[in-house]
C-alpha cells in the first residue's frame, strides 16, 4: 500500500527540476555505473569498523608473532621470535583441549538453540490469542547480562543447593546429586544448557522476522495445490528462509565460537581446565599470566578457524545470488 | 509535491553528509592510533600527570575553592566491601584537609578487572599514581617497570619480613605493605561441642573431627580451591606443612599435601563443590551451617558478624602436618613511576603512620603489617588474636615476576586430585614439569 | 488484517495454554532470580531449597538503590545513553551498508561482506587494549562515547548480516519503477525500500540496543569512574573477592531486567508490529 501511494509521489514529480537533474546524473553515470554506486552505501559502516577494529585485528597478529611478556610490554625490546608461540601452542595440553572444546560447544549449542528456536518461530508464527505478547515475553532472557545469566545458571547447577538437582531428585531421575560445575563432562553440558537458554530468543526473534519476509499468497496457493504440513514447510518456508537461516546461523556460530563471560564466570575453565574455551584460554593468558604473546596466538587461531568458516559462508552465499 | 521531493533530497544529502563527516574524524581516530603505537616509549614520561589533572579537575575545585591548584594523586584499588571503600575514603579526606599541595583521589576497579586494567594501563600509559594490588602480583608489575623504587623512603624494618618480601625485588624496596592477612582455622563451636571433639591442631586430629562432624546436612571442612590464585592461596599452608615448597612439589612432601587433601574429598568430609567456591561463599556455607570448619582470613570477620551474629565459631592455628604454616596475603602500596611520585609519597607517608595505620586496620580487618603495631592491636579474647598468632607462621607466595605461572600449576595439580583427574603422584609430577620449565 | 486466519475457539485456547507451558519452562531460571532475591542468605543456602521465600527478605533491594560510589539511578542513566548512541551509529551505518551488500554487485562486494564478518571474530579480550589506546589518543577514554563507539561495533555487523537479507528479499522490479519515476537511488532507498524493510531495522535496532545494554567488558575498560559506569558494572558490587551475595546479586538481575522489559511491554504494539507486520505485499 505505503509503496503505491510513493511511486504515485514520485510520478506527480517528475518536473523539469528531474530532468535537469537526470542529465547531470547521466553524466555522472559514466563514472559511476549503477552497480558502482552501491560501495558509496556500504563505505561509511566499512571504515568505522576497519578503524575500530582492523587496527586490533592487525596488532593483535603482530604481537603474536614477537615475545611479548610481563618484561617487555612497557619497555625492552619486542622481539620477532616468528612461530614460536605457535609451535609452543603445539605442544600444550590446555590449549588442545580448549581448541576441541570450542569446537564442540559451539557445534552442540548451535543445533540446540537452533532447532528450539526454530520450532517456536514457527509455533507462534500460527494466529493465537496469546502468540504476540508471549514472543515478546521470550525476549527477556536476552535482556540480562551474560555475566548475570551465568552466575543464575551457576547457582541453578549447584550440588547441593541447586534446583536443578532438586528436581531431578524428587521425579527421581537421579538417587543423589549429580556435580554439574565439578565434574568435568557434565559442567561442558551445564554451560551448553546456559548457552541455549541466551540463544534461543535470539534464533527464534531473527527466523519470526525471516517468516514475515515470505508472501502469504505462497502459502495460500500451495494450500490450493493440497500440498500437506511438511511439503509447505519443505517446499515454501524452507527455501525462502534459506538466506535468514544462513545468517542466523553464521552469526551464532561466530558468537558461540568466541564466547568468553559465560564460561569465565560459570566454570573460569574449570574443573582442571576441562571447560576452557580459545577465549578464556587467551584472556588467561593475556591478562592472569602475562603472556601477552601467546594470548595473541591464541586468539589468532580462534580468528583463523572463523575466517575459514566465513570465507565458506560468503562463497555459499554469493555464488547462489550470482547462480 | 516537488517540496516533498526536495526535502528528501536534503534529508540524504545531510546524511550523507554526516555520514562522510563521520568516516572522516574516525579516520584520523586510526592515524592517530597507529602514530602512537609504534611509539609507546616516546608518549610514556608525559602524558601521565596531565592526564590524571584532568580527571579530577571538577573535583579538585569543589573541594579546595581557595587554593585551587592542588596536583592531582590518584589511587586505584580493588575492595568492593562499602566499609573499606569507606574506610579508605576517611583517610584521603583526611589527607586533603590536612595540607593543600595534593588532592588524593581513589577509583575502585574490580578485584576481577584489576589485573587486565593495570596491563592495558600499562600498554596505554593511563596509569594512577598509586596501585594497591594483591601482595603475589607485585614482582610482576616491578618487571613491567612501572612501579617506582621506594628503597630508603620508607622505614620498614619494623614490618613482618614476609610483607617487605613481597615487595622487594633484587633487594629494592618496590612497594609498602599496606596490611597483613593470612589464612587460618574457624570451627563452628557448637558443633565441636556437640561431637565432642576438641579443637584439632595436627592433621590426622583435623580428619577424625571432620569425620565426627559431618552429617548428612553438614560437611566438616571447607576451604577454598578455586582453580586460580585464590585456590594457590588456600592450599600453599598444607603444601608448606609438610616441608614442601611451591618451586619443589615432586616429592614425598609434595605428594602427601595433595593426598591428604584428596582423602579429605574421597571421604566424604570436604565437598567436591570447593572447587567452584570462593572465600566468600565458603564463608557463606560456614555461617549457614552447612560446613563446620574452614580455612578462611581475618577480613570475613566484621562480615561474619553482622550477618550471623548468633553463629558461635572460633579460629584456631590450621593444623599441622610437620610444622605449622599459613600463607600471606594482604595488599601493597606501589607508587606508578611517572606520575604524581612526590604527591604520591607524600601521601603514603601520611597513610602509613601509626594513627592512621590502625584506624585502617580496624576498619578492614586487617592486621597491620608493622609488627610493633600488630602486637597490640587486638585484645586477648578478639578473634583475630588467633591470626596475629598465625601471622608468625604466615610466609608470602613468591615474588617472583612469574609467580602467576607457578601458582596456575599449583592450582591445576589440587584441582586435580579433588576432581579425581589424577592420583597425586602424577599431579605432583606434571605440576613440577610446569615449574621446572618456567624456572629454568 | 492479520485477524483473518486467527486460530478459533478450541485450537486458539489449546494454542494458548501451550504457549503458557513453553513461557513457564522457560522463564524458570528468571523466577528462581526473582525468588532468590527475596531470600536470606541463610535461606539460599538452605538445602533442599525452597520454592519460595519463606522470609521475605527486602534488603537486597534497598541494596541495589545505593552502595558507595554506585547509584543506580544514574547507572541506567548511563546505560541508556550508551545503549541510544550504540544502536543510532549502528542503525545509521548498516542500514545503508546492507542495501548497497543487497542490492549492487561491485567489485569488492565479497570482501567488503567478509570483513564485516571478520570484524566480529576477535574475542574481546584482545580488543580492548588496542581500543583503548586509539580511545585514549580520540580523547576519548573514560567518558561514554568510548562505550558508545565500542558497542556500535557489535551492533553494525550484526546487523548488516540480518538486513541484507531483507532488501535482496524487495523484489527488484519495485526499485526499478521508482527509478523509471523519476526517483533516485537515495531517494528510492529512502522512500520505498527502508519502510518495506522495518521490521528488519526494528530487529536490528533492538538487538543493537540490547547488546550495548549488557555490555559489560567495553564500559568496564573504557569507563574509570565509577559515576560514568553502566548499569552493568554494578554486578561488581555484589560479587568479587568477598564471595557472592546471591540475594543481592539476584536482585540486581532483577533490578536491571525491569525497566527494559517495561519498555518492551509498552512499545510492544509498536514493536511486534514493526517486526512481524512489514512483510513484502505481492
Amino acid at each position: 500500500m505505503g509503496c503505491c501511494t510513493e511511486l504515485y509521489l514520485c510520478k506527480l514529480a517528475r518536473q523539469p527540476f528531474s530532468i535537469r537533474k537526470e542529465l547531470f546524473m547521466g553524466k555522472i553515470k559514466k563514472k559511476f555505473r549503477y552497480d558502482n554506486v552501491g560501495i558509496f552505501f556500504v563505505l561509511p559502516a566499512f571504515i568505522y569498523m576497519l578503524v575500530f577494529v582492523g587496527y586490533p585485528i592487525i596488532r593483535n597478529i603482530i604481537l603474536s608473532f614477537q615475545d611479548v611478556g610481563a618484561g617487555n610490554l612497557v619497555r625492552g625490546a619486542k622481539n620477532f621470535v616468528m612461530f614460536d608461540n605457535y609451535v609452543e601452542l603445539m605442544g600444550d595440553k590446555v590449549f588442545t583441549t580448549s581448541l576441541f572444546n570450542t569446537l564442540r560447544y559451539t557445534v552442540l549449542c548451535l543445533v540446540f538453540q537452533f532447532v528450539i528456536g526454530f520450532a517456536l518461530a514457527l509455533f507462534f508464527n500460527r494466529k493465537f490469542a496469546f502468540a504476540k505478547p508471549i514472543r515478546g515475553i521470550l525476549l527477556v532472557p536476552w535482556m540480562i547480562p551474560v555475566t548475570v545469566t551465568a552466575l543464575m545458571f551457576k547457582l541453578l547447577f549447584a550440588t547441593d543447593i541447586g534446583v536443578i538437582n532438586f528436581i531431578l531428585r524428587s521425579l527421581h531421575l537421579i538417587g543423589k546429586n549429580i556435580e554439574w560445575l565439578t565434574t568435568p563432562g557434565t559442567a561442558m553440558f551445564a554451560l551448553i544448557c546456559a548457552n541455549v537458554w541466551i540463544g534461543i530468543p535470539f534464533n527464534m526473534i531473527l527466523i519470526s522476522t525471516g517468516l514475515t519476509t515470505i508472501p502469504k499468497e505462497l502459502y495460500e496457493s500451495s494450500s490450493i495445490d493440497g500440498a500437506n504440513k511438511v511439503q509447505t514447510f519443505m517446499k515454501i518456508t524452507l527455501p525462502l528462509l534459506k538466506p535468514t537461516i544462513e545468517s542466523v546461523l553464521i552469526l551464532g556460530f561466530i558468537y558461540t565460537f568466541k564466547v568468553y563471560d559465560l564460561v569465565y564466570v560459570m566454570t573460569s575453565g574449570g574443573p582442571v581446565n576441562s571447560t576452557h574455551m580459545l577465549s578464556t584460554y587467551s584472556y588467561k593468558l593475556s591478562f592472569e599470566m602475562f603472556k601477552y604473546s601467546k594470548g595473541s596466538a591464541v586468539a589468532n587461531v580462534l580468528l583463523v578457524i572463523l575466517l575459514i568458516v566465513g570465507v565458506f559462508y560468503i562463497k555459499a552465499t554469493t555464488d547462489e545470488e550470482e547462480a | 509535491m516537488k517540496k516533498r521531493k526536495i526535502t528528501a533530497l536534503f534529508m540524504t544529502l545531510a546524511m550523507t553528509a554526516g555520514l562522510l563527516a563521520g568516516c572522516g574524524s574516525s579516520g584520523d581516530a586510526g592515524a592517530a592510533a597507529d602514530t602512537t603505537a609504534g611509539d609507546t616509549g616516546a608518549a610514556q614520561e608525559a602524558a601521565t600527570p596531565e592526564e590524571s589533572a584532568d580527571d579530577s579537575a571538577p573535583a579538585e575545585e569543589s573541594a579546595n575553592d581557595s587554593t585551587g591548584d592542588a596536583q592531582a594523586v590518584t589511587i586505584w584499588y580493588y575492595w568492593e566491601t562499602e566499609g573499606h571503600q569507606v574506610a579508605l575514603d576517611q583517610v584521603i579526606q583526611d589527607y586533603n584537609a590536612s595540607q593543600e599541595q595534593y588532592e588524593v583521589t581513589a577509583k575502585y576497579v574490580p578485584f576481577a578487572d584489576f589485573k587486565k586494567q593495570l596491563s592495558i594501563g600499562a600498554s596505554a600509559d593511563e596509569l594512577p599514581d598509586i596501585a594497591i594490588l594483591d601482595s603475589p602480583d607485585h614482582a610482576s608489575y616491578v618487571a613491567m617497570g612501572i612501579f617506582e623504587d621506594l628503597t630508603g623512603k620508607f622505614d620498614v624494618s619494623n614490618y613482618y619480613e614476609g610483607t617487605v618480601n613481597s615487595c622487594t625485588v633484587d633487594g629494592k624496596l618496590y612497594g609498602v605493605p599496606f596490611g597483613a592477612n593470612c589464612l587460618a582455622l574457624y570451627y563452628n563451636e557448637d558443633m565441636l561441642n556437640e561431637a565432642g571433639c576438641s579443637v584439632p591442631t595436627t592433621w590426622d586430629e583435623l580428619k577424625e573431627t571432620a569425620k565426627a562432624l559431618t552429617t548428612d546436612s553438614v560437611t566438616g571442612l571447607a576451604l577454598c580451591s578455586v582453580q586460580n590464585e585464590e585456590g594457590t592461596f588456600n592450599f600453599v599452608p598444607w603444601l608448606w606443612s609438610t616441608g614442601a615448597t611451591s618451586y619443589d612439589i615432586n616429592n614425598d612432601n609434595g605428594v602427601r599435601a595433595l593426598s591428604f587433601i584428596q582423602s579429605l574429598v574421597e571421604e566424604g568430609v570436604m565437598s567436591k563443590e570447593c572447587i567452584n567456591w570462593t572465600q566468600g561463599d565458603v564463608m557463606n556455607q560456614f555461617i549457614s551451617g552447612n560446613v563446620a570448619m574452614m580455612e578462611n582470613g581475618p577480613w570475613q570477620i566484621p562480615t561474619m558478624q553482622s550477618e550471623a551474629p548468633d553463629l558461635n565459631w572460633k579460629v584456631t592455628l590450621i593444623p599441622k602436618d610437620t610444622e605449622y604454616s599459613s600463607v600471606l596475603g594482604g595488599e601493597n602500596y606501589a607508587v606508578i613511576n611517572g606520575g604524581n611520585v612526590d604527591g604520591a609519597l607524600d601521601f603514603l607517608t601520611y597513610a602509613t603512620s601509626e594513627e592512621k595505620v590502625k584506624f585502617l586496620m580496624d576498619k578492614f580487618g586487617y592486621i597491620s603489617a608493622d609488627k610493633t603495631i600488630a602486637e597490640s592491636q587486638f585484645e586477648a579474647d578478639s578473634p583475630y588474636q588467633p591470626f596475629v598468632e598465625e601471622l608468625n607462621y604466615a610466609m608470602p607466595r613468591g615474588p617472583l615476576a612469574e609467580w602467576p605461572s607457578v601458582s596456575d600449576a599449583i592450582s591445576l595439580a589440587f584441582n586435580q586430585v579433588i576432581t579425581g583427574t589424577a592420583t597425586p603422584e602424577d599431579a605432583a609430577a606434571e605440576a613440577q614439569a610446569t615449574i621446572d620449565s618456567i624456572m629454568k | 488484517m492479520d485477524d483473518e486466519k486467527r486460530a478459533s475457539g478450541k485450537k486458539n485456547i489449546i494454542l494458548c495454554v501451550a504457549s503458557v507451558l513453553i513461557l513457564c519452562i522457560l522463564l524458570f531460571p528468571l523466577y528462581w532470580a526473582f525468588i532468590t532475591s527475596l531470600k536470606t542468605e541463610q535461606e539460599i543456602f538452605q538445602n533442599p531449597p525452597t520454592f519460595y521465600p519463606h522470609i521475605v527478605n527486602s534488603k537486597s533491594y534497598a541494596a541495589q538503590v545505593e552502595t558507595g560510589d554506585f547509584n543506580m539511578f544514574r547507572s541506567f542513566g548511563n546505560s541508556f545513553l550508551i545503549s541510544i548512541g550504540a544502536t543510532v551509529i549502528a542503525v545509521l551505518l548498516a542500514v545503508p551498508a546492507s542495501y548497497g551488500i543487497a542490492k549492487y554487485r561491485f567489485k569488492g562486494r565479497k570482501i567488503m561482506l567478509l570483513s564485516f564478518l571478520v570484524t566480529q571474530m576477535l574475542p574481546v579480550s584482545v580488543l580492548l587494549t588496542p581500543m583503548f589506546i586509539m580511545f585514549k589518543n580520540l580523547h576519548v577514554y573514560n567518558t561514554w562515547v568510548a562505550a558508545v563507539l565500542a558497542d556500535a561495533t557489535i551492533g553494525i555487523p550484526f546487523s548488516i548480516l540480518i538486513l541484507k537479507n531483507y532488501f535482496a528479499s524487495i523484489p527488484k522490479d519495485l526499485e526499478e519503477a521508482a527509478y523509471l519515476d523519476g526517483c533516485n537511488r537515495f531517494t528510492a532507498f529512502i522512500r520505498i525500500l527502508i519502510p518495506i524493510a522495518r521490521p528488519g531495522v526494528m530487529v536490528c535496532a533492538i538487538f543493537s540496543f540490547l547488546y550495548a545494554w549488557g555490555d559489560l567488558a567495553y564500559g568496564m575498560t573504557f569507563i574509570l569512574d565509577q559515576e560514568k559506569r553502566p548499569i552493568t558494572a554494578g554486578i561488581f558490587n555484589f560479587m568479587g573477592q568477598y564471595g557472592t551475595k546471591w540475594s543481592y546479586l539476584t536482585a540486581f538481575a532483577v533490578v536491571t531486567i525491569i525497566p527494559v522489559a517495561l519498555i518492551f511491554i509498552f512499545m510492544q504494539k509498536y514493536i511486534v508490529s514493526g517486526m512481524t507486520s512489514g512483510a513484502v505485499k505481492g
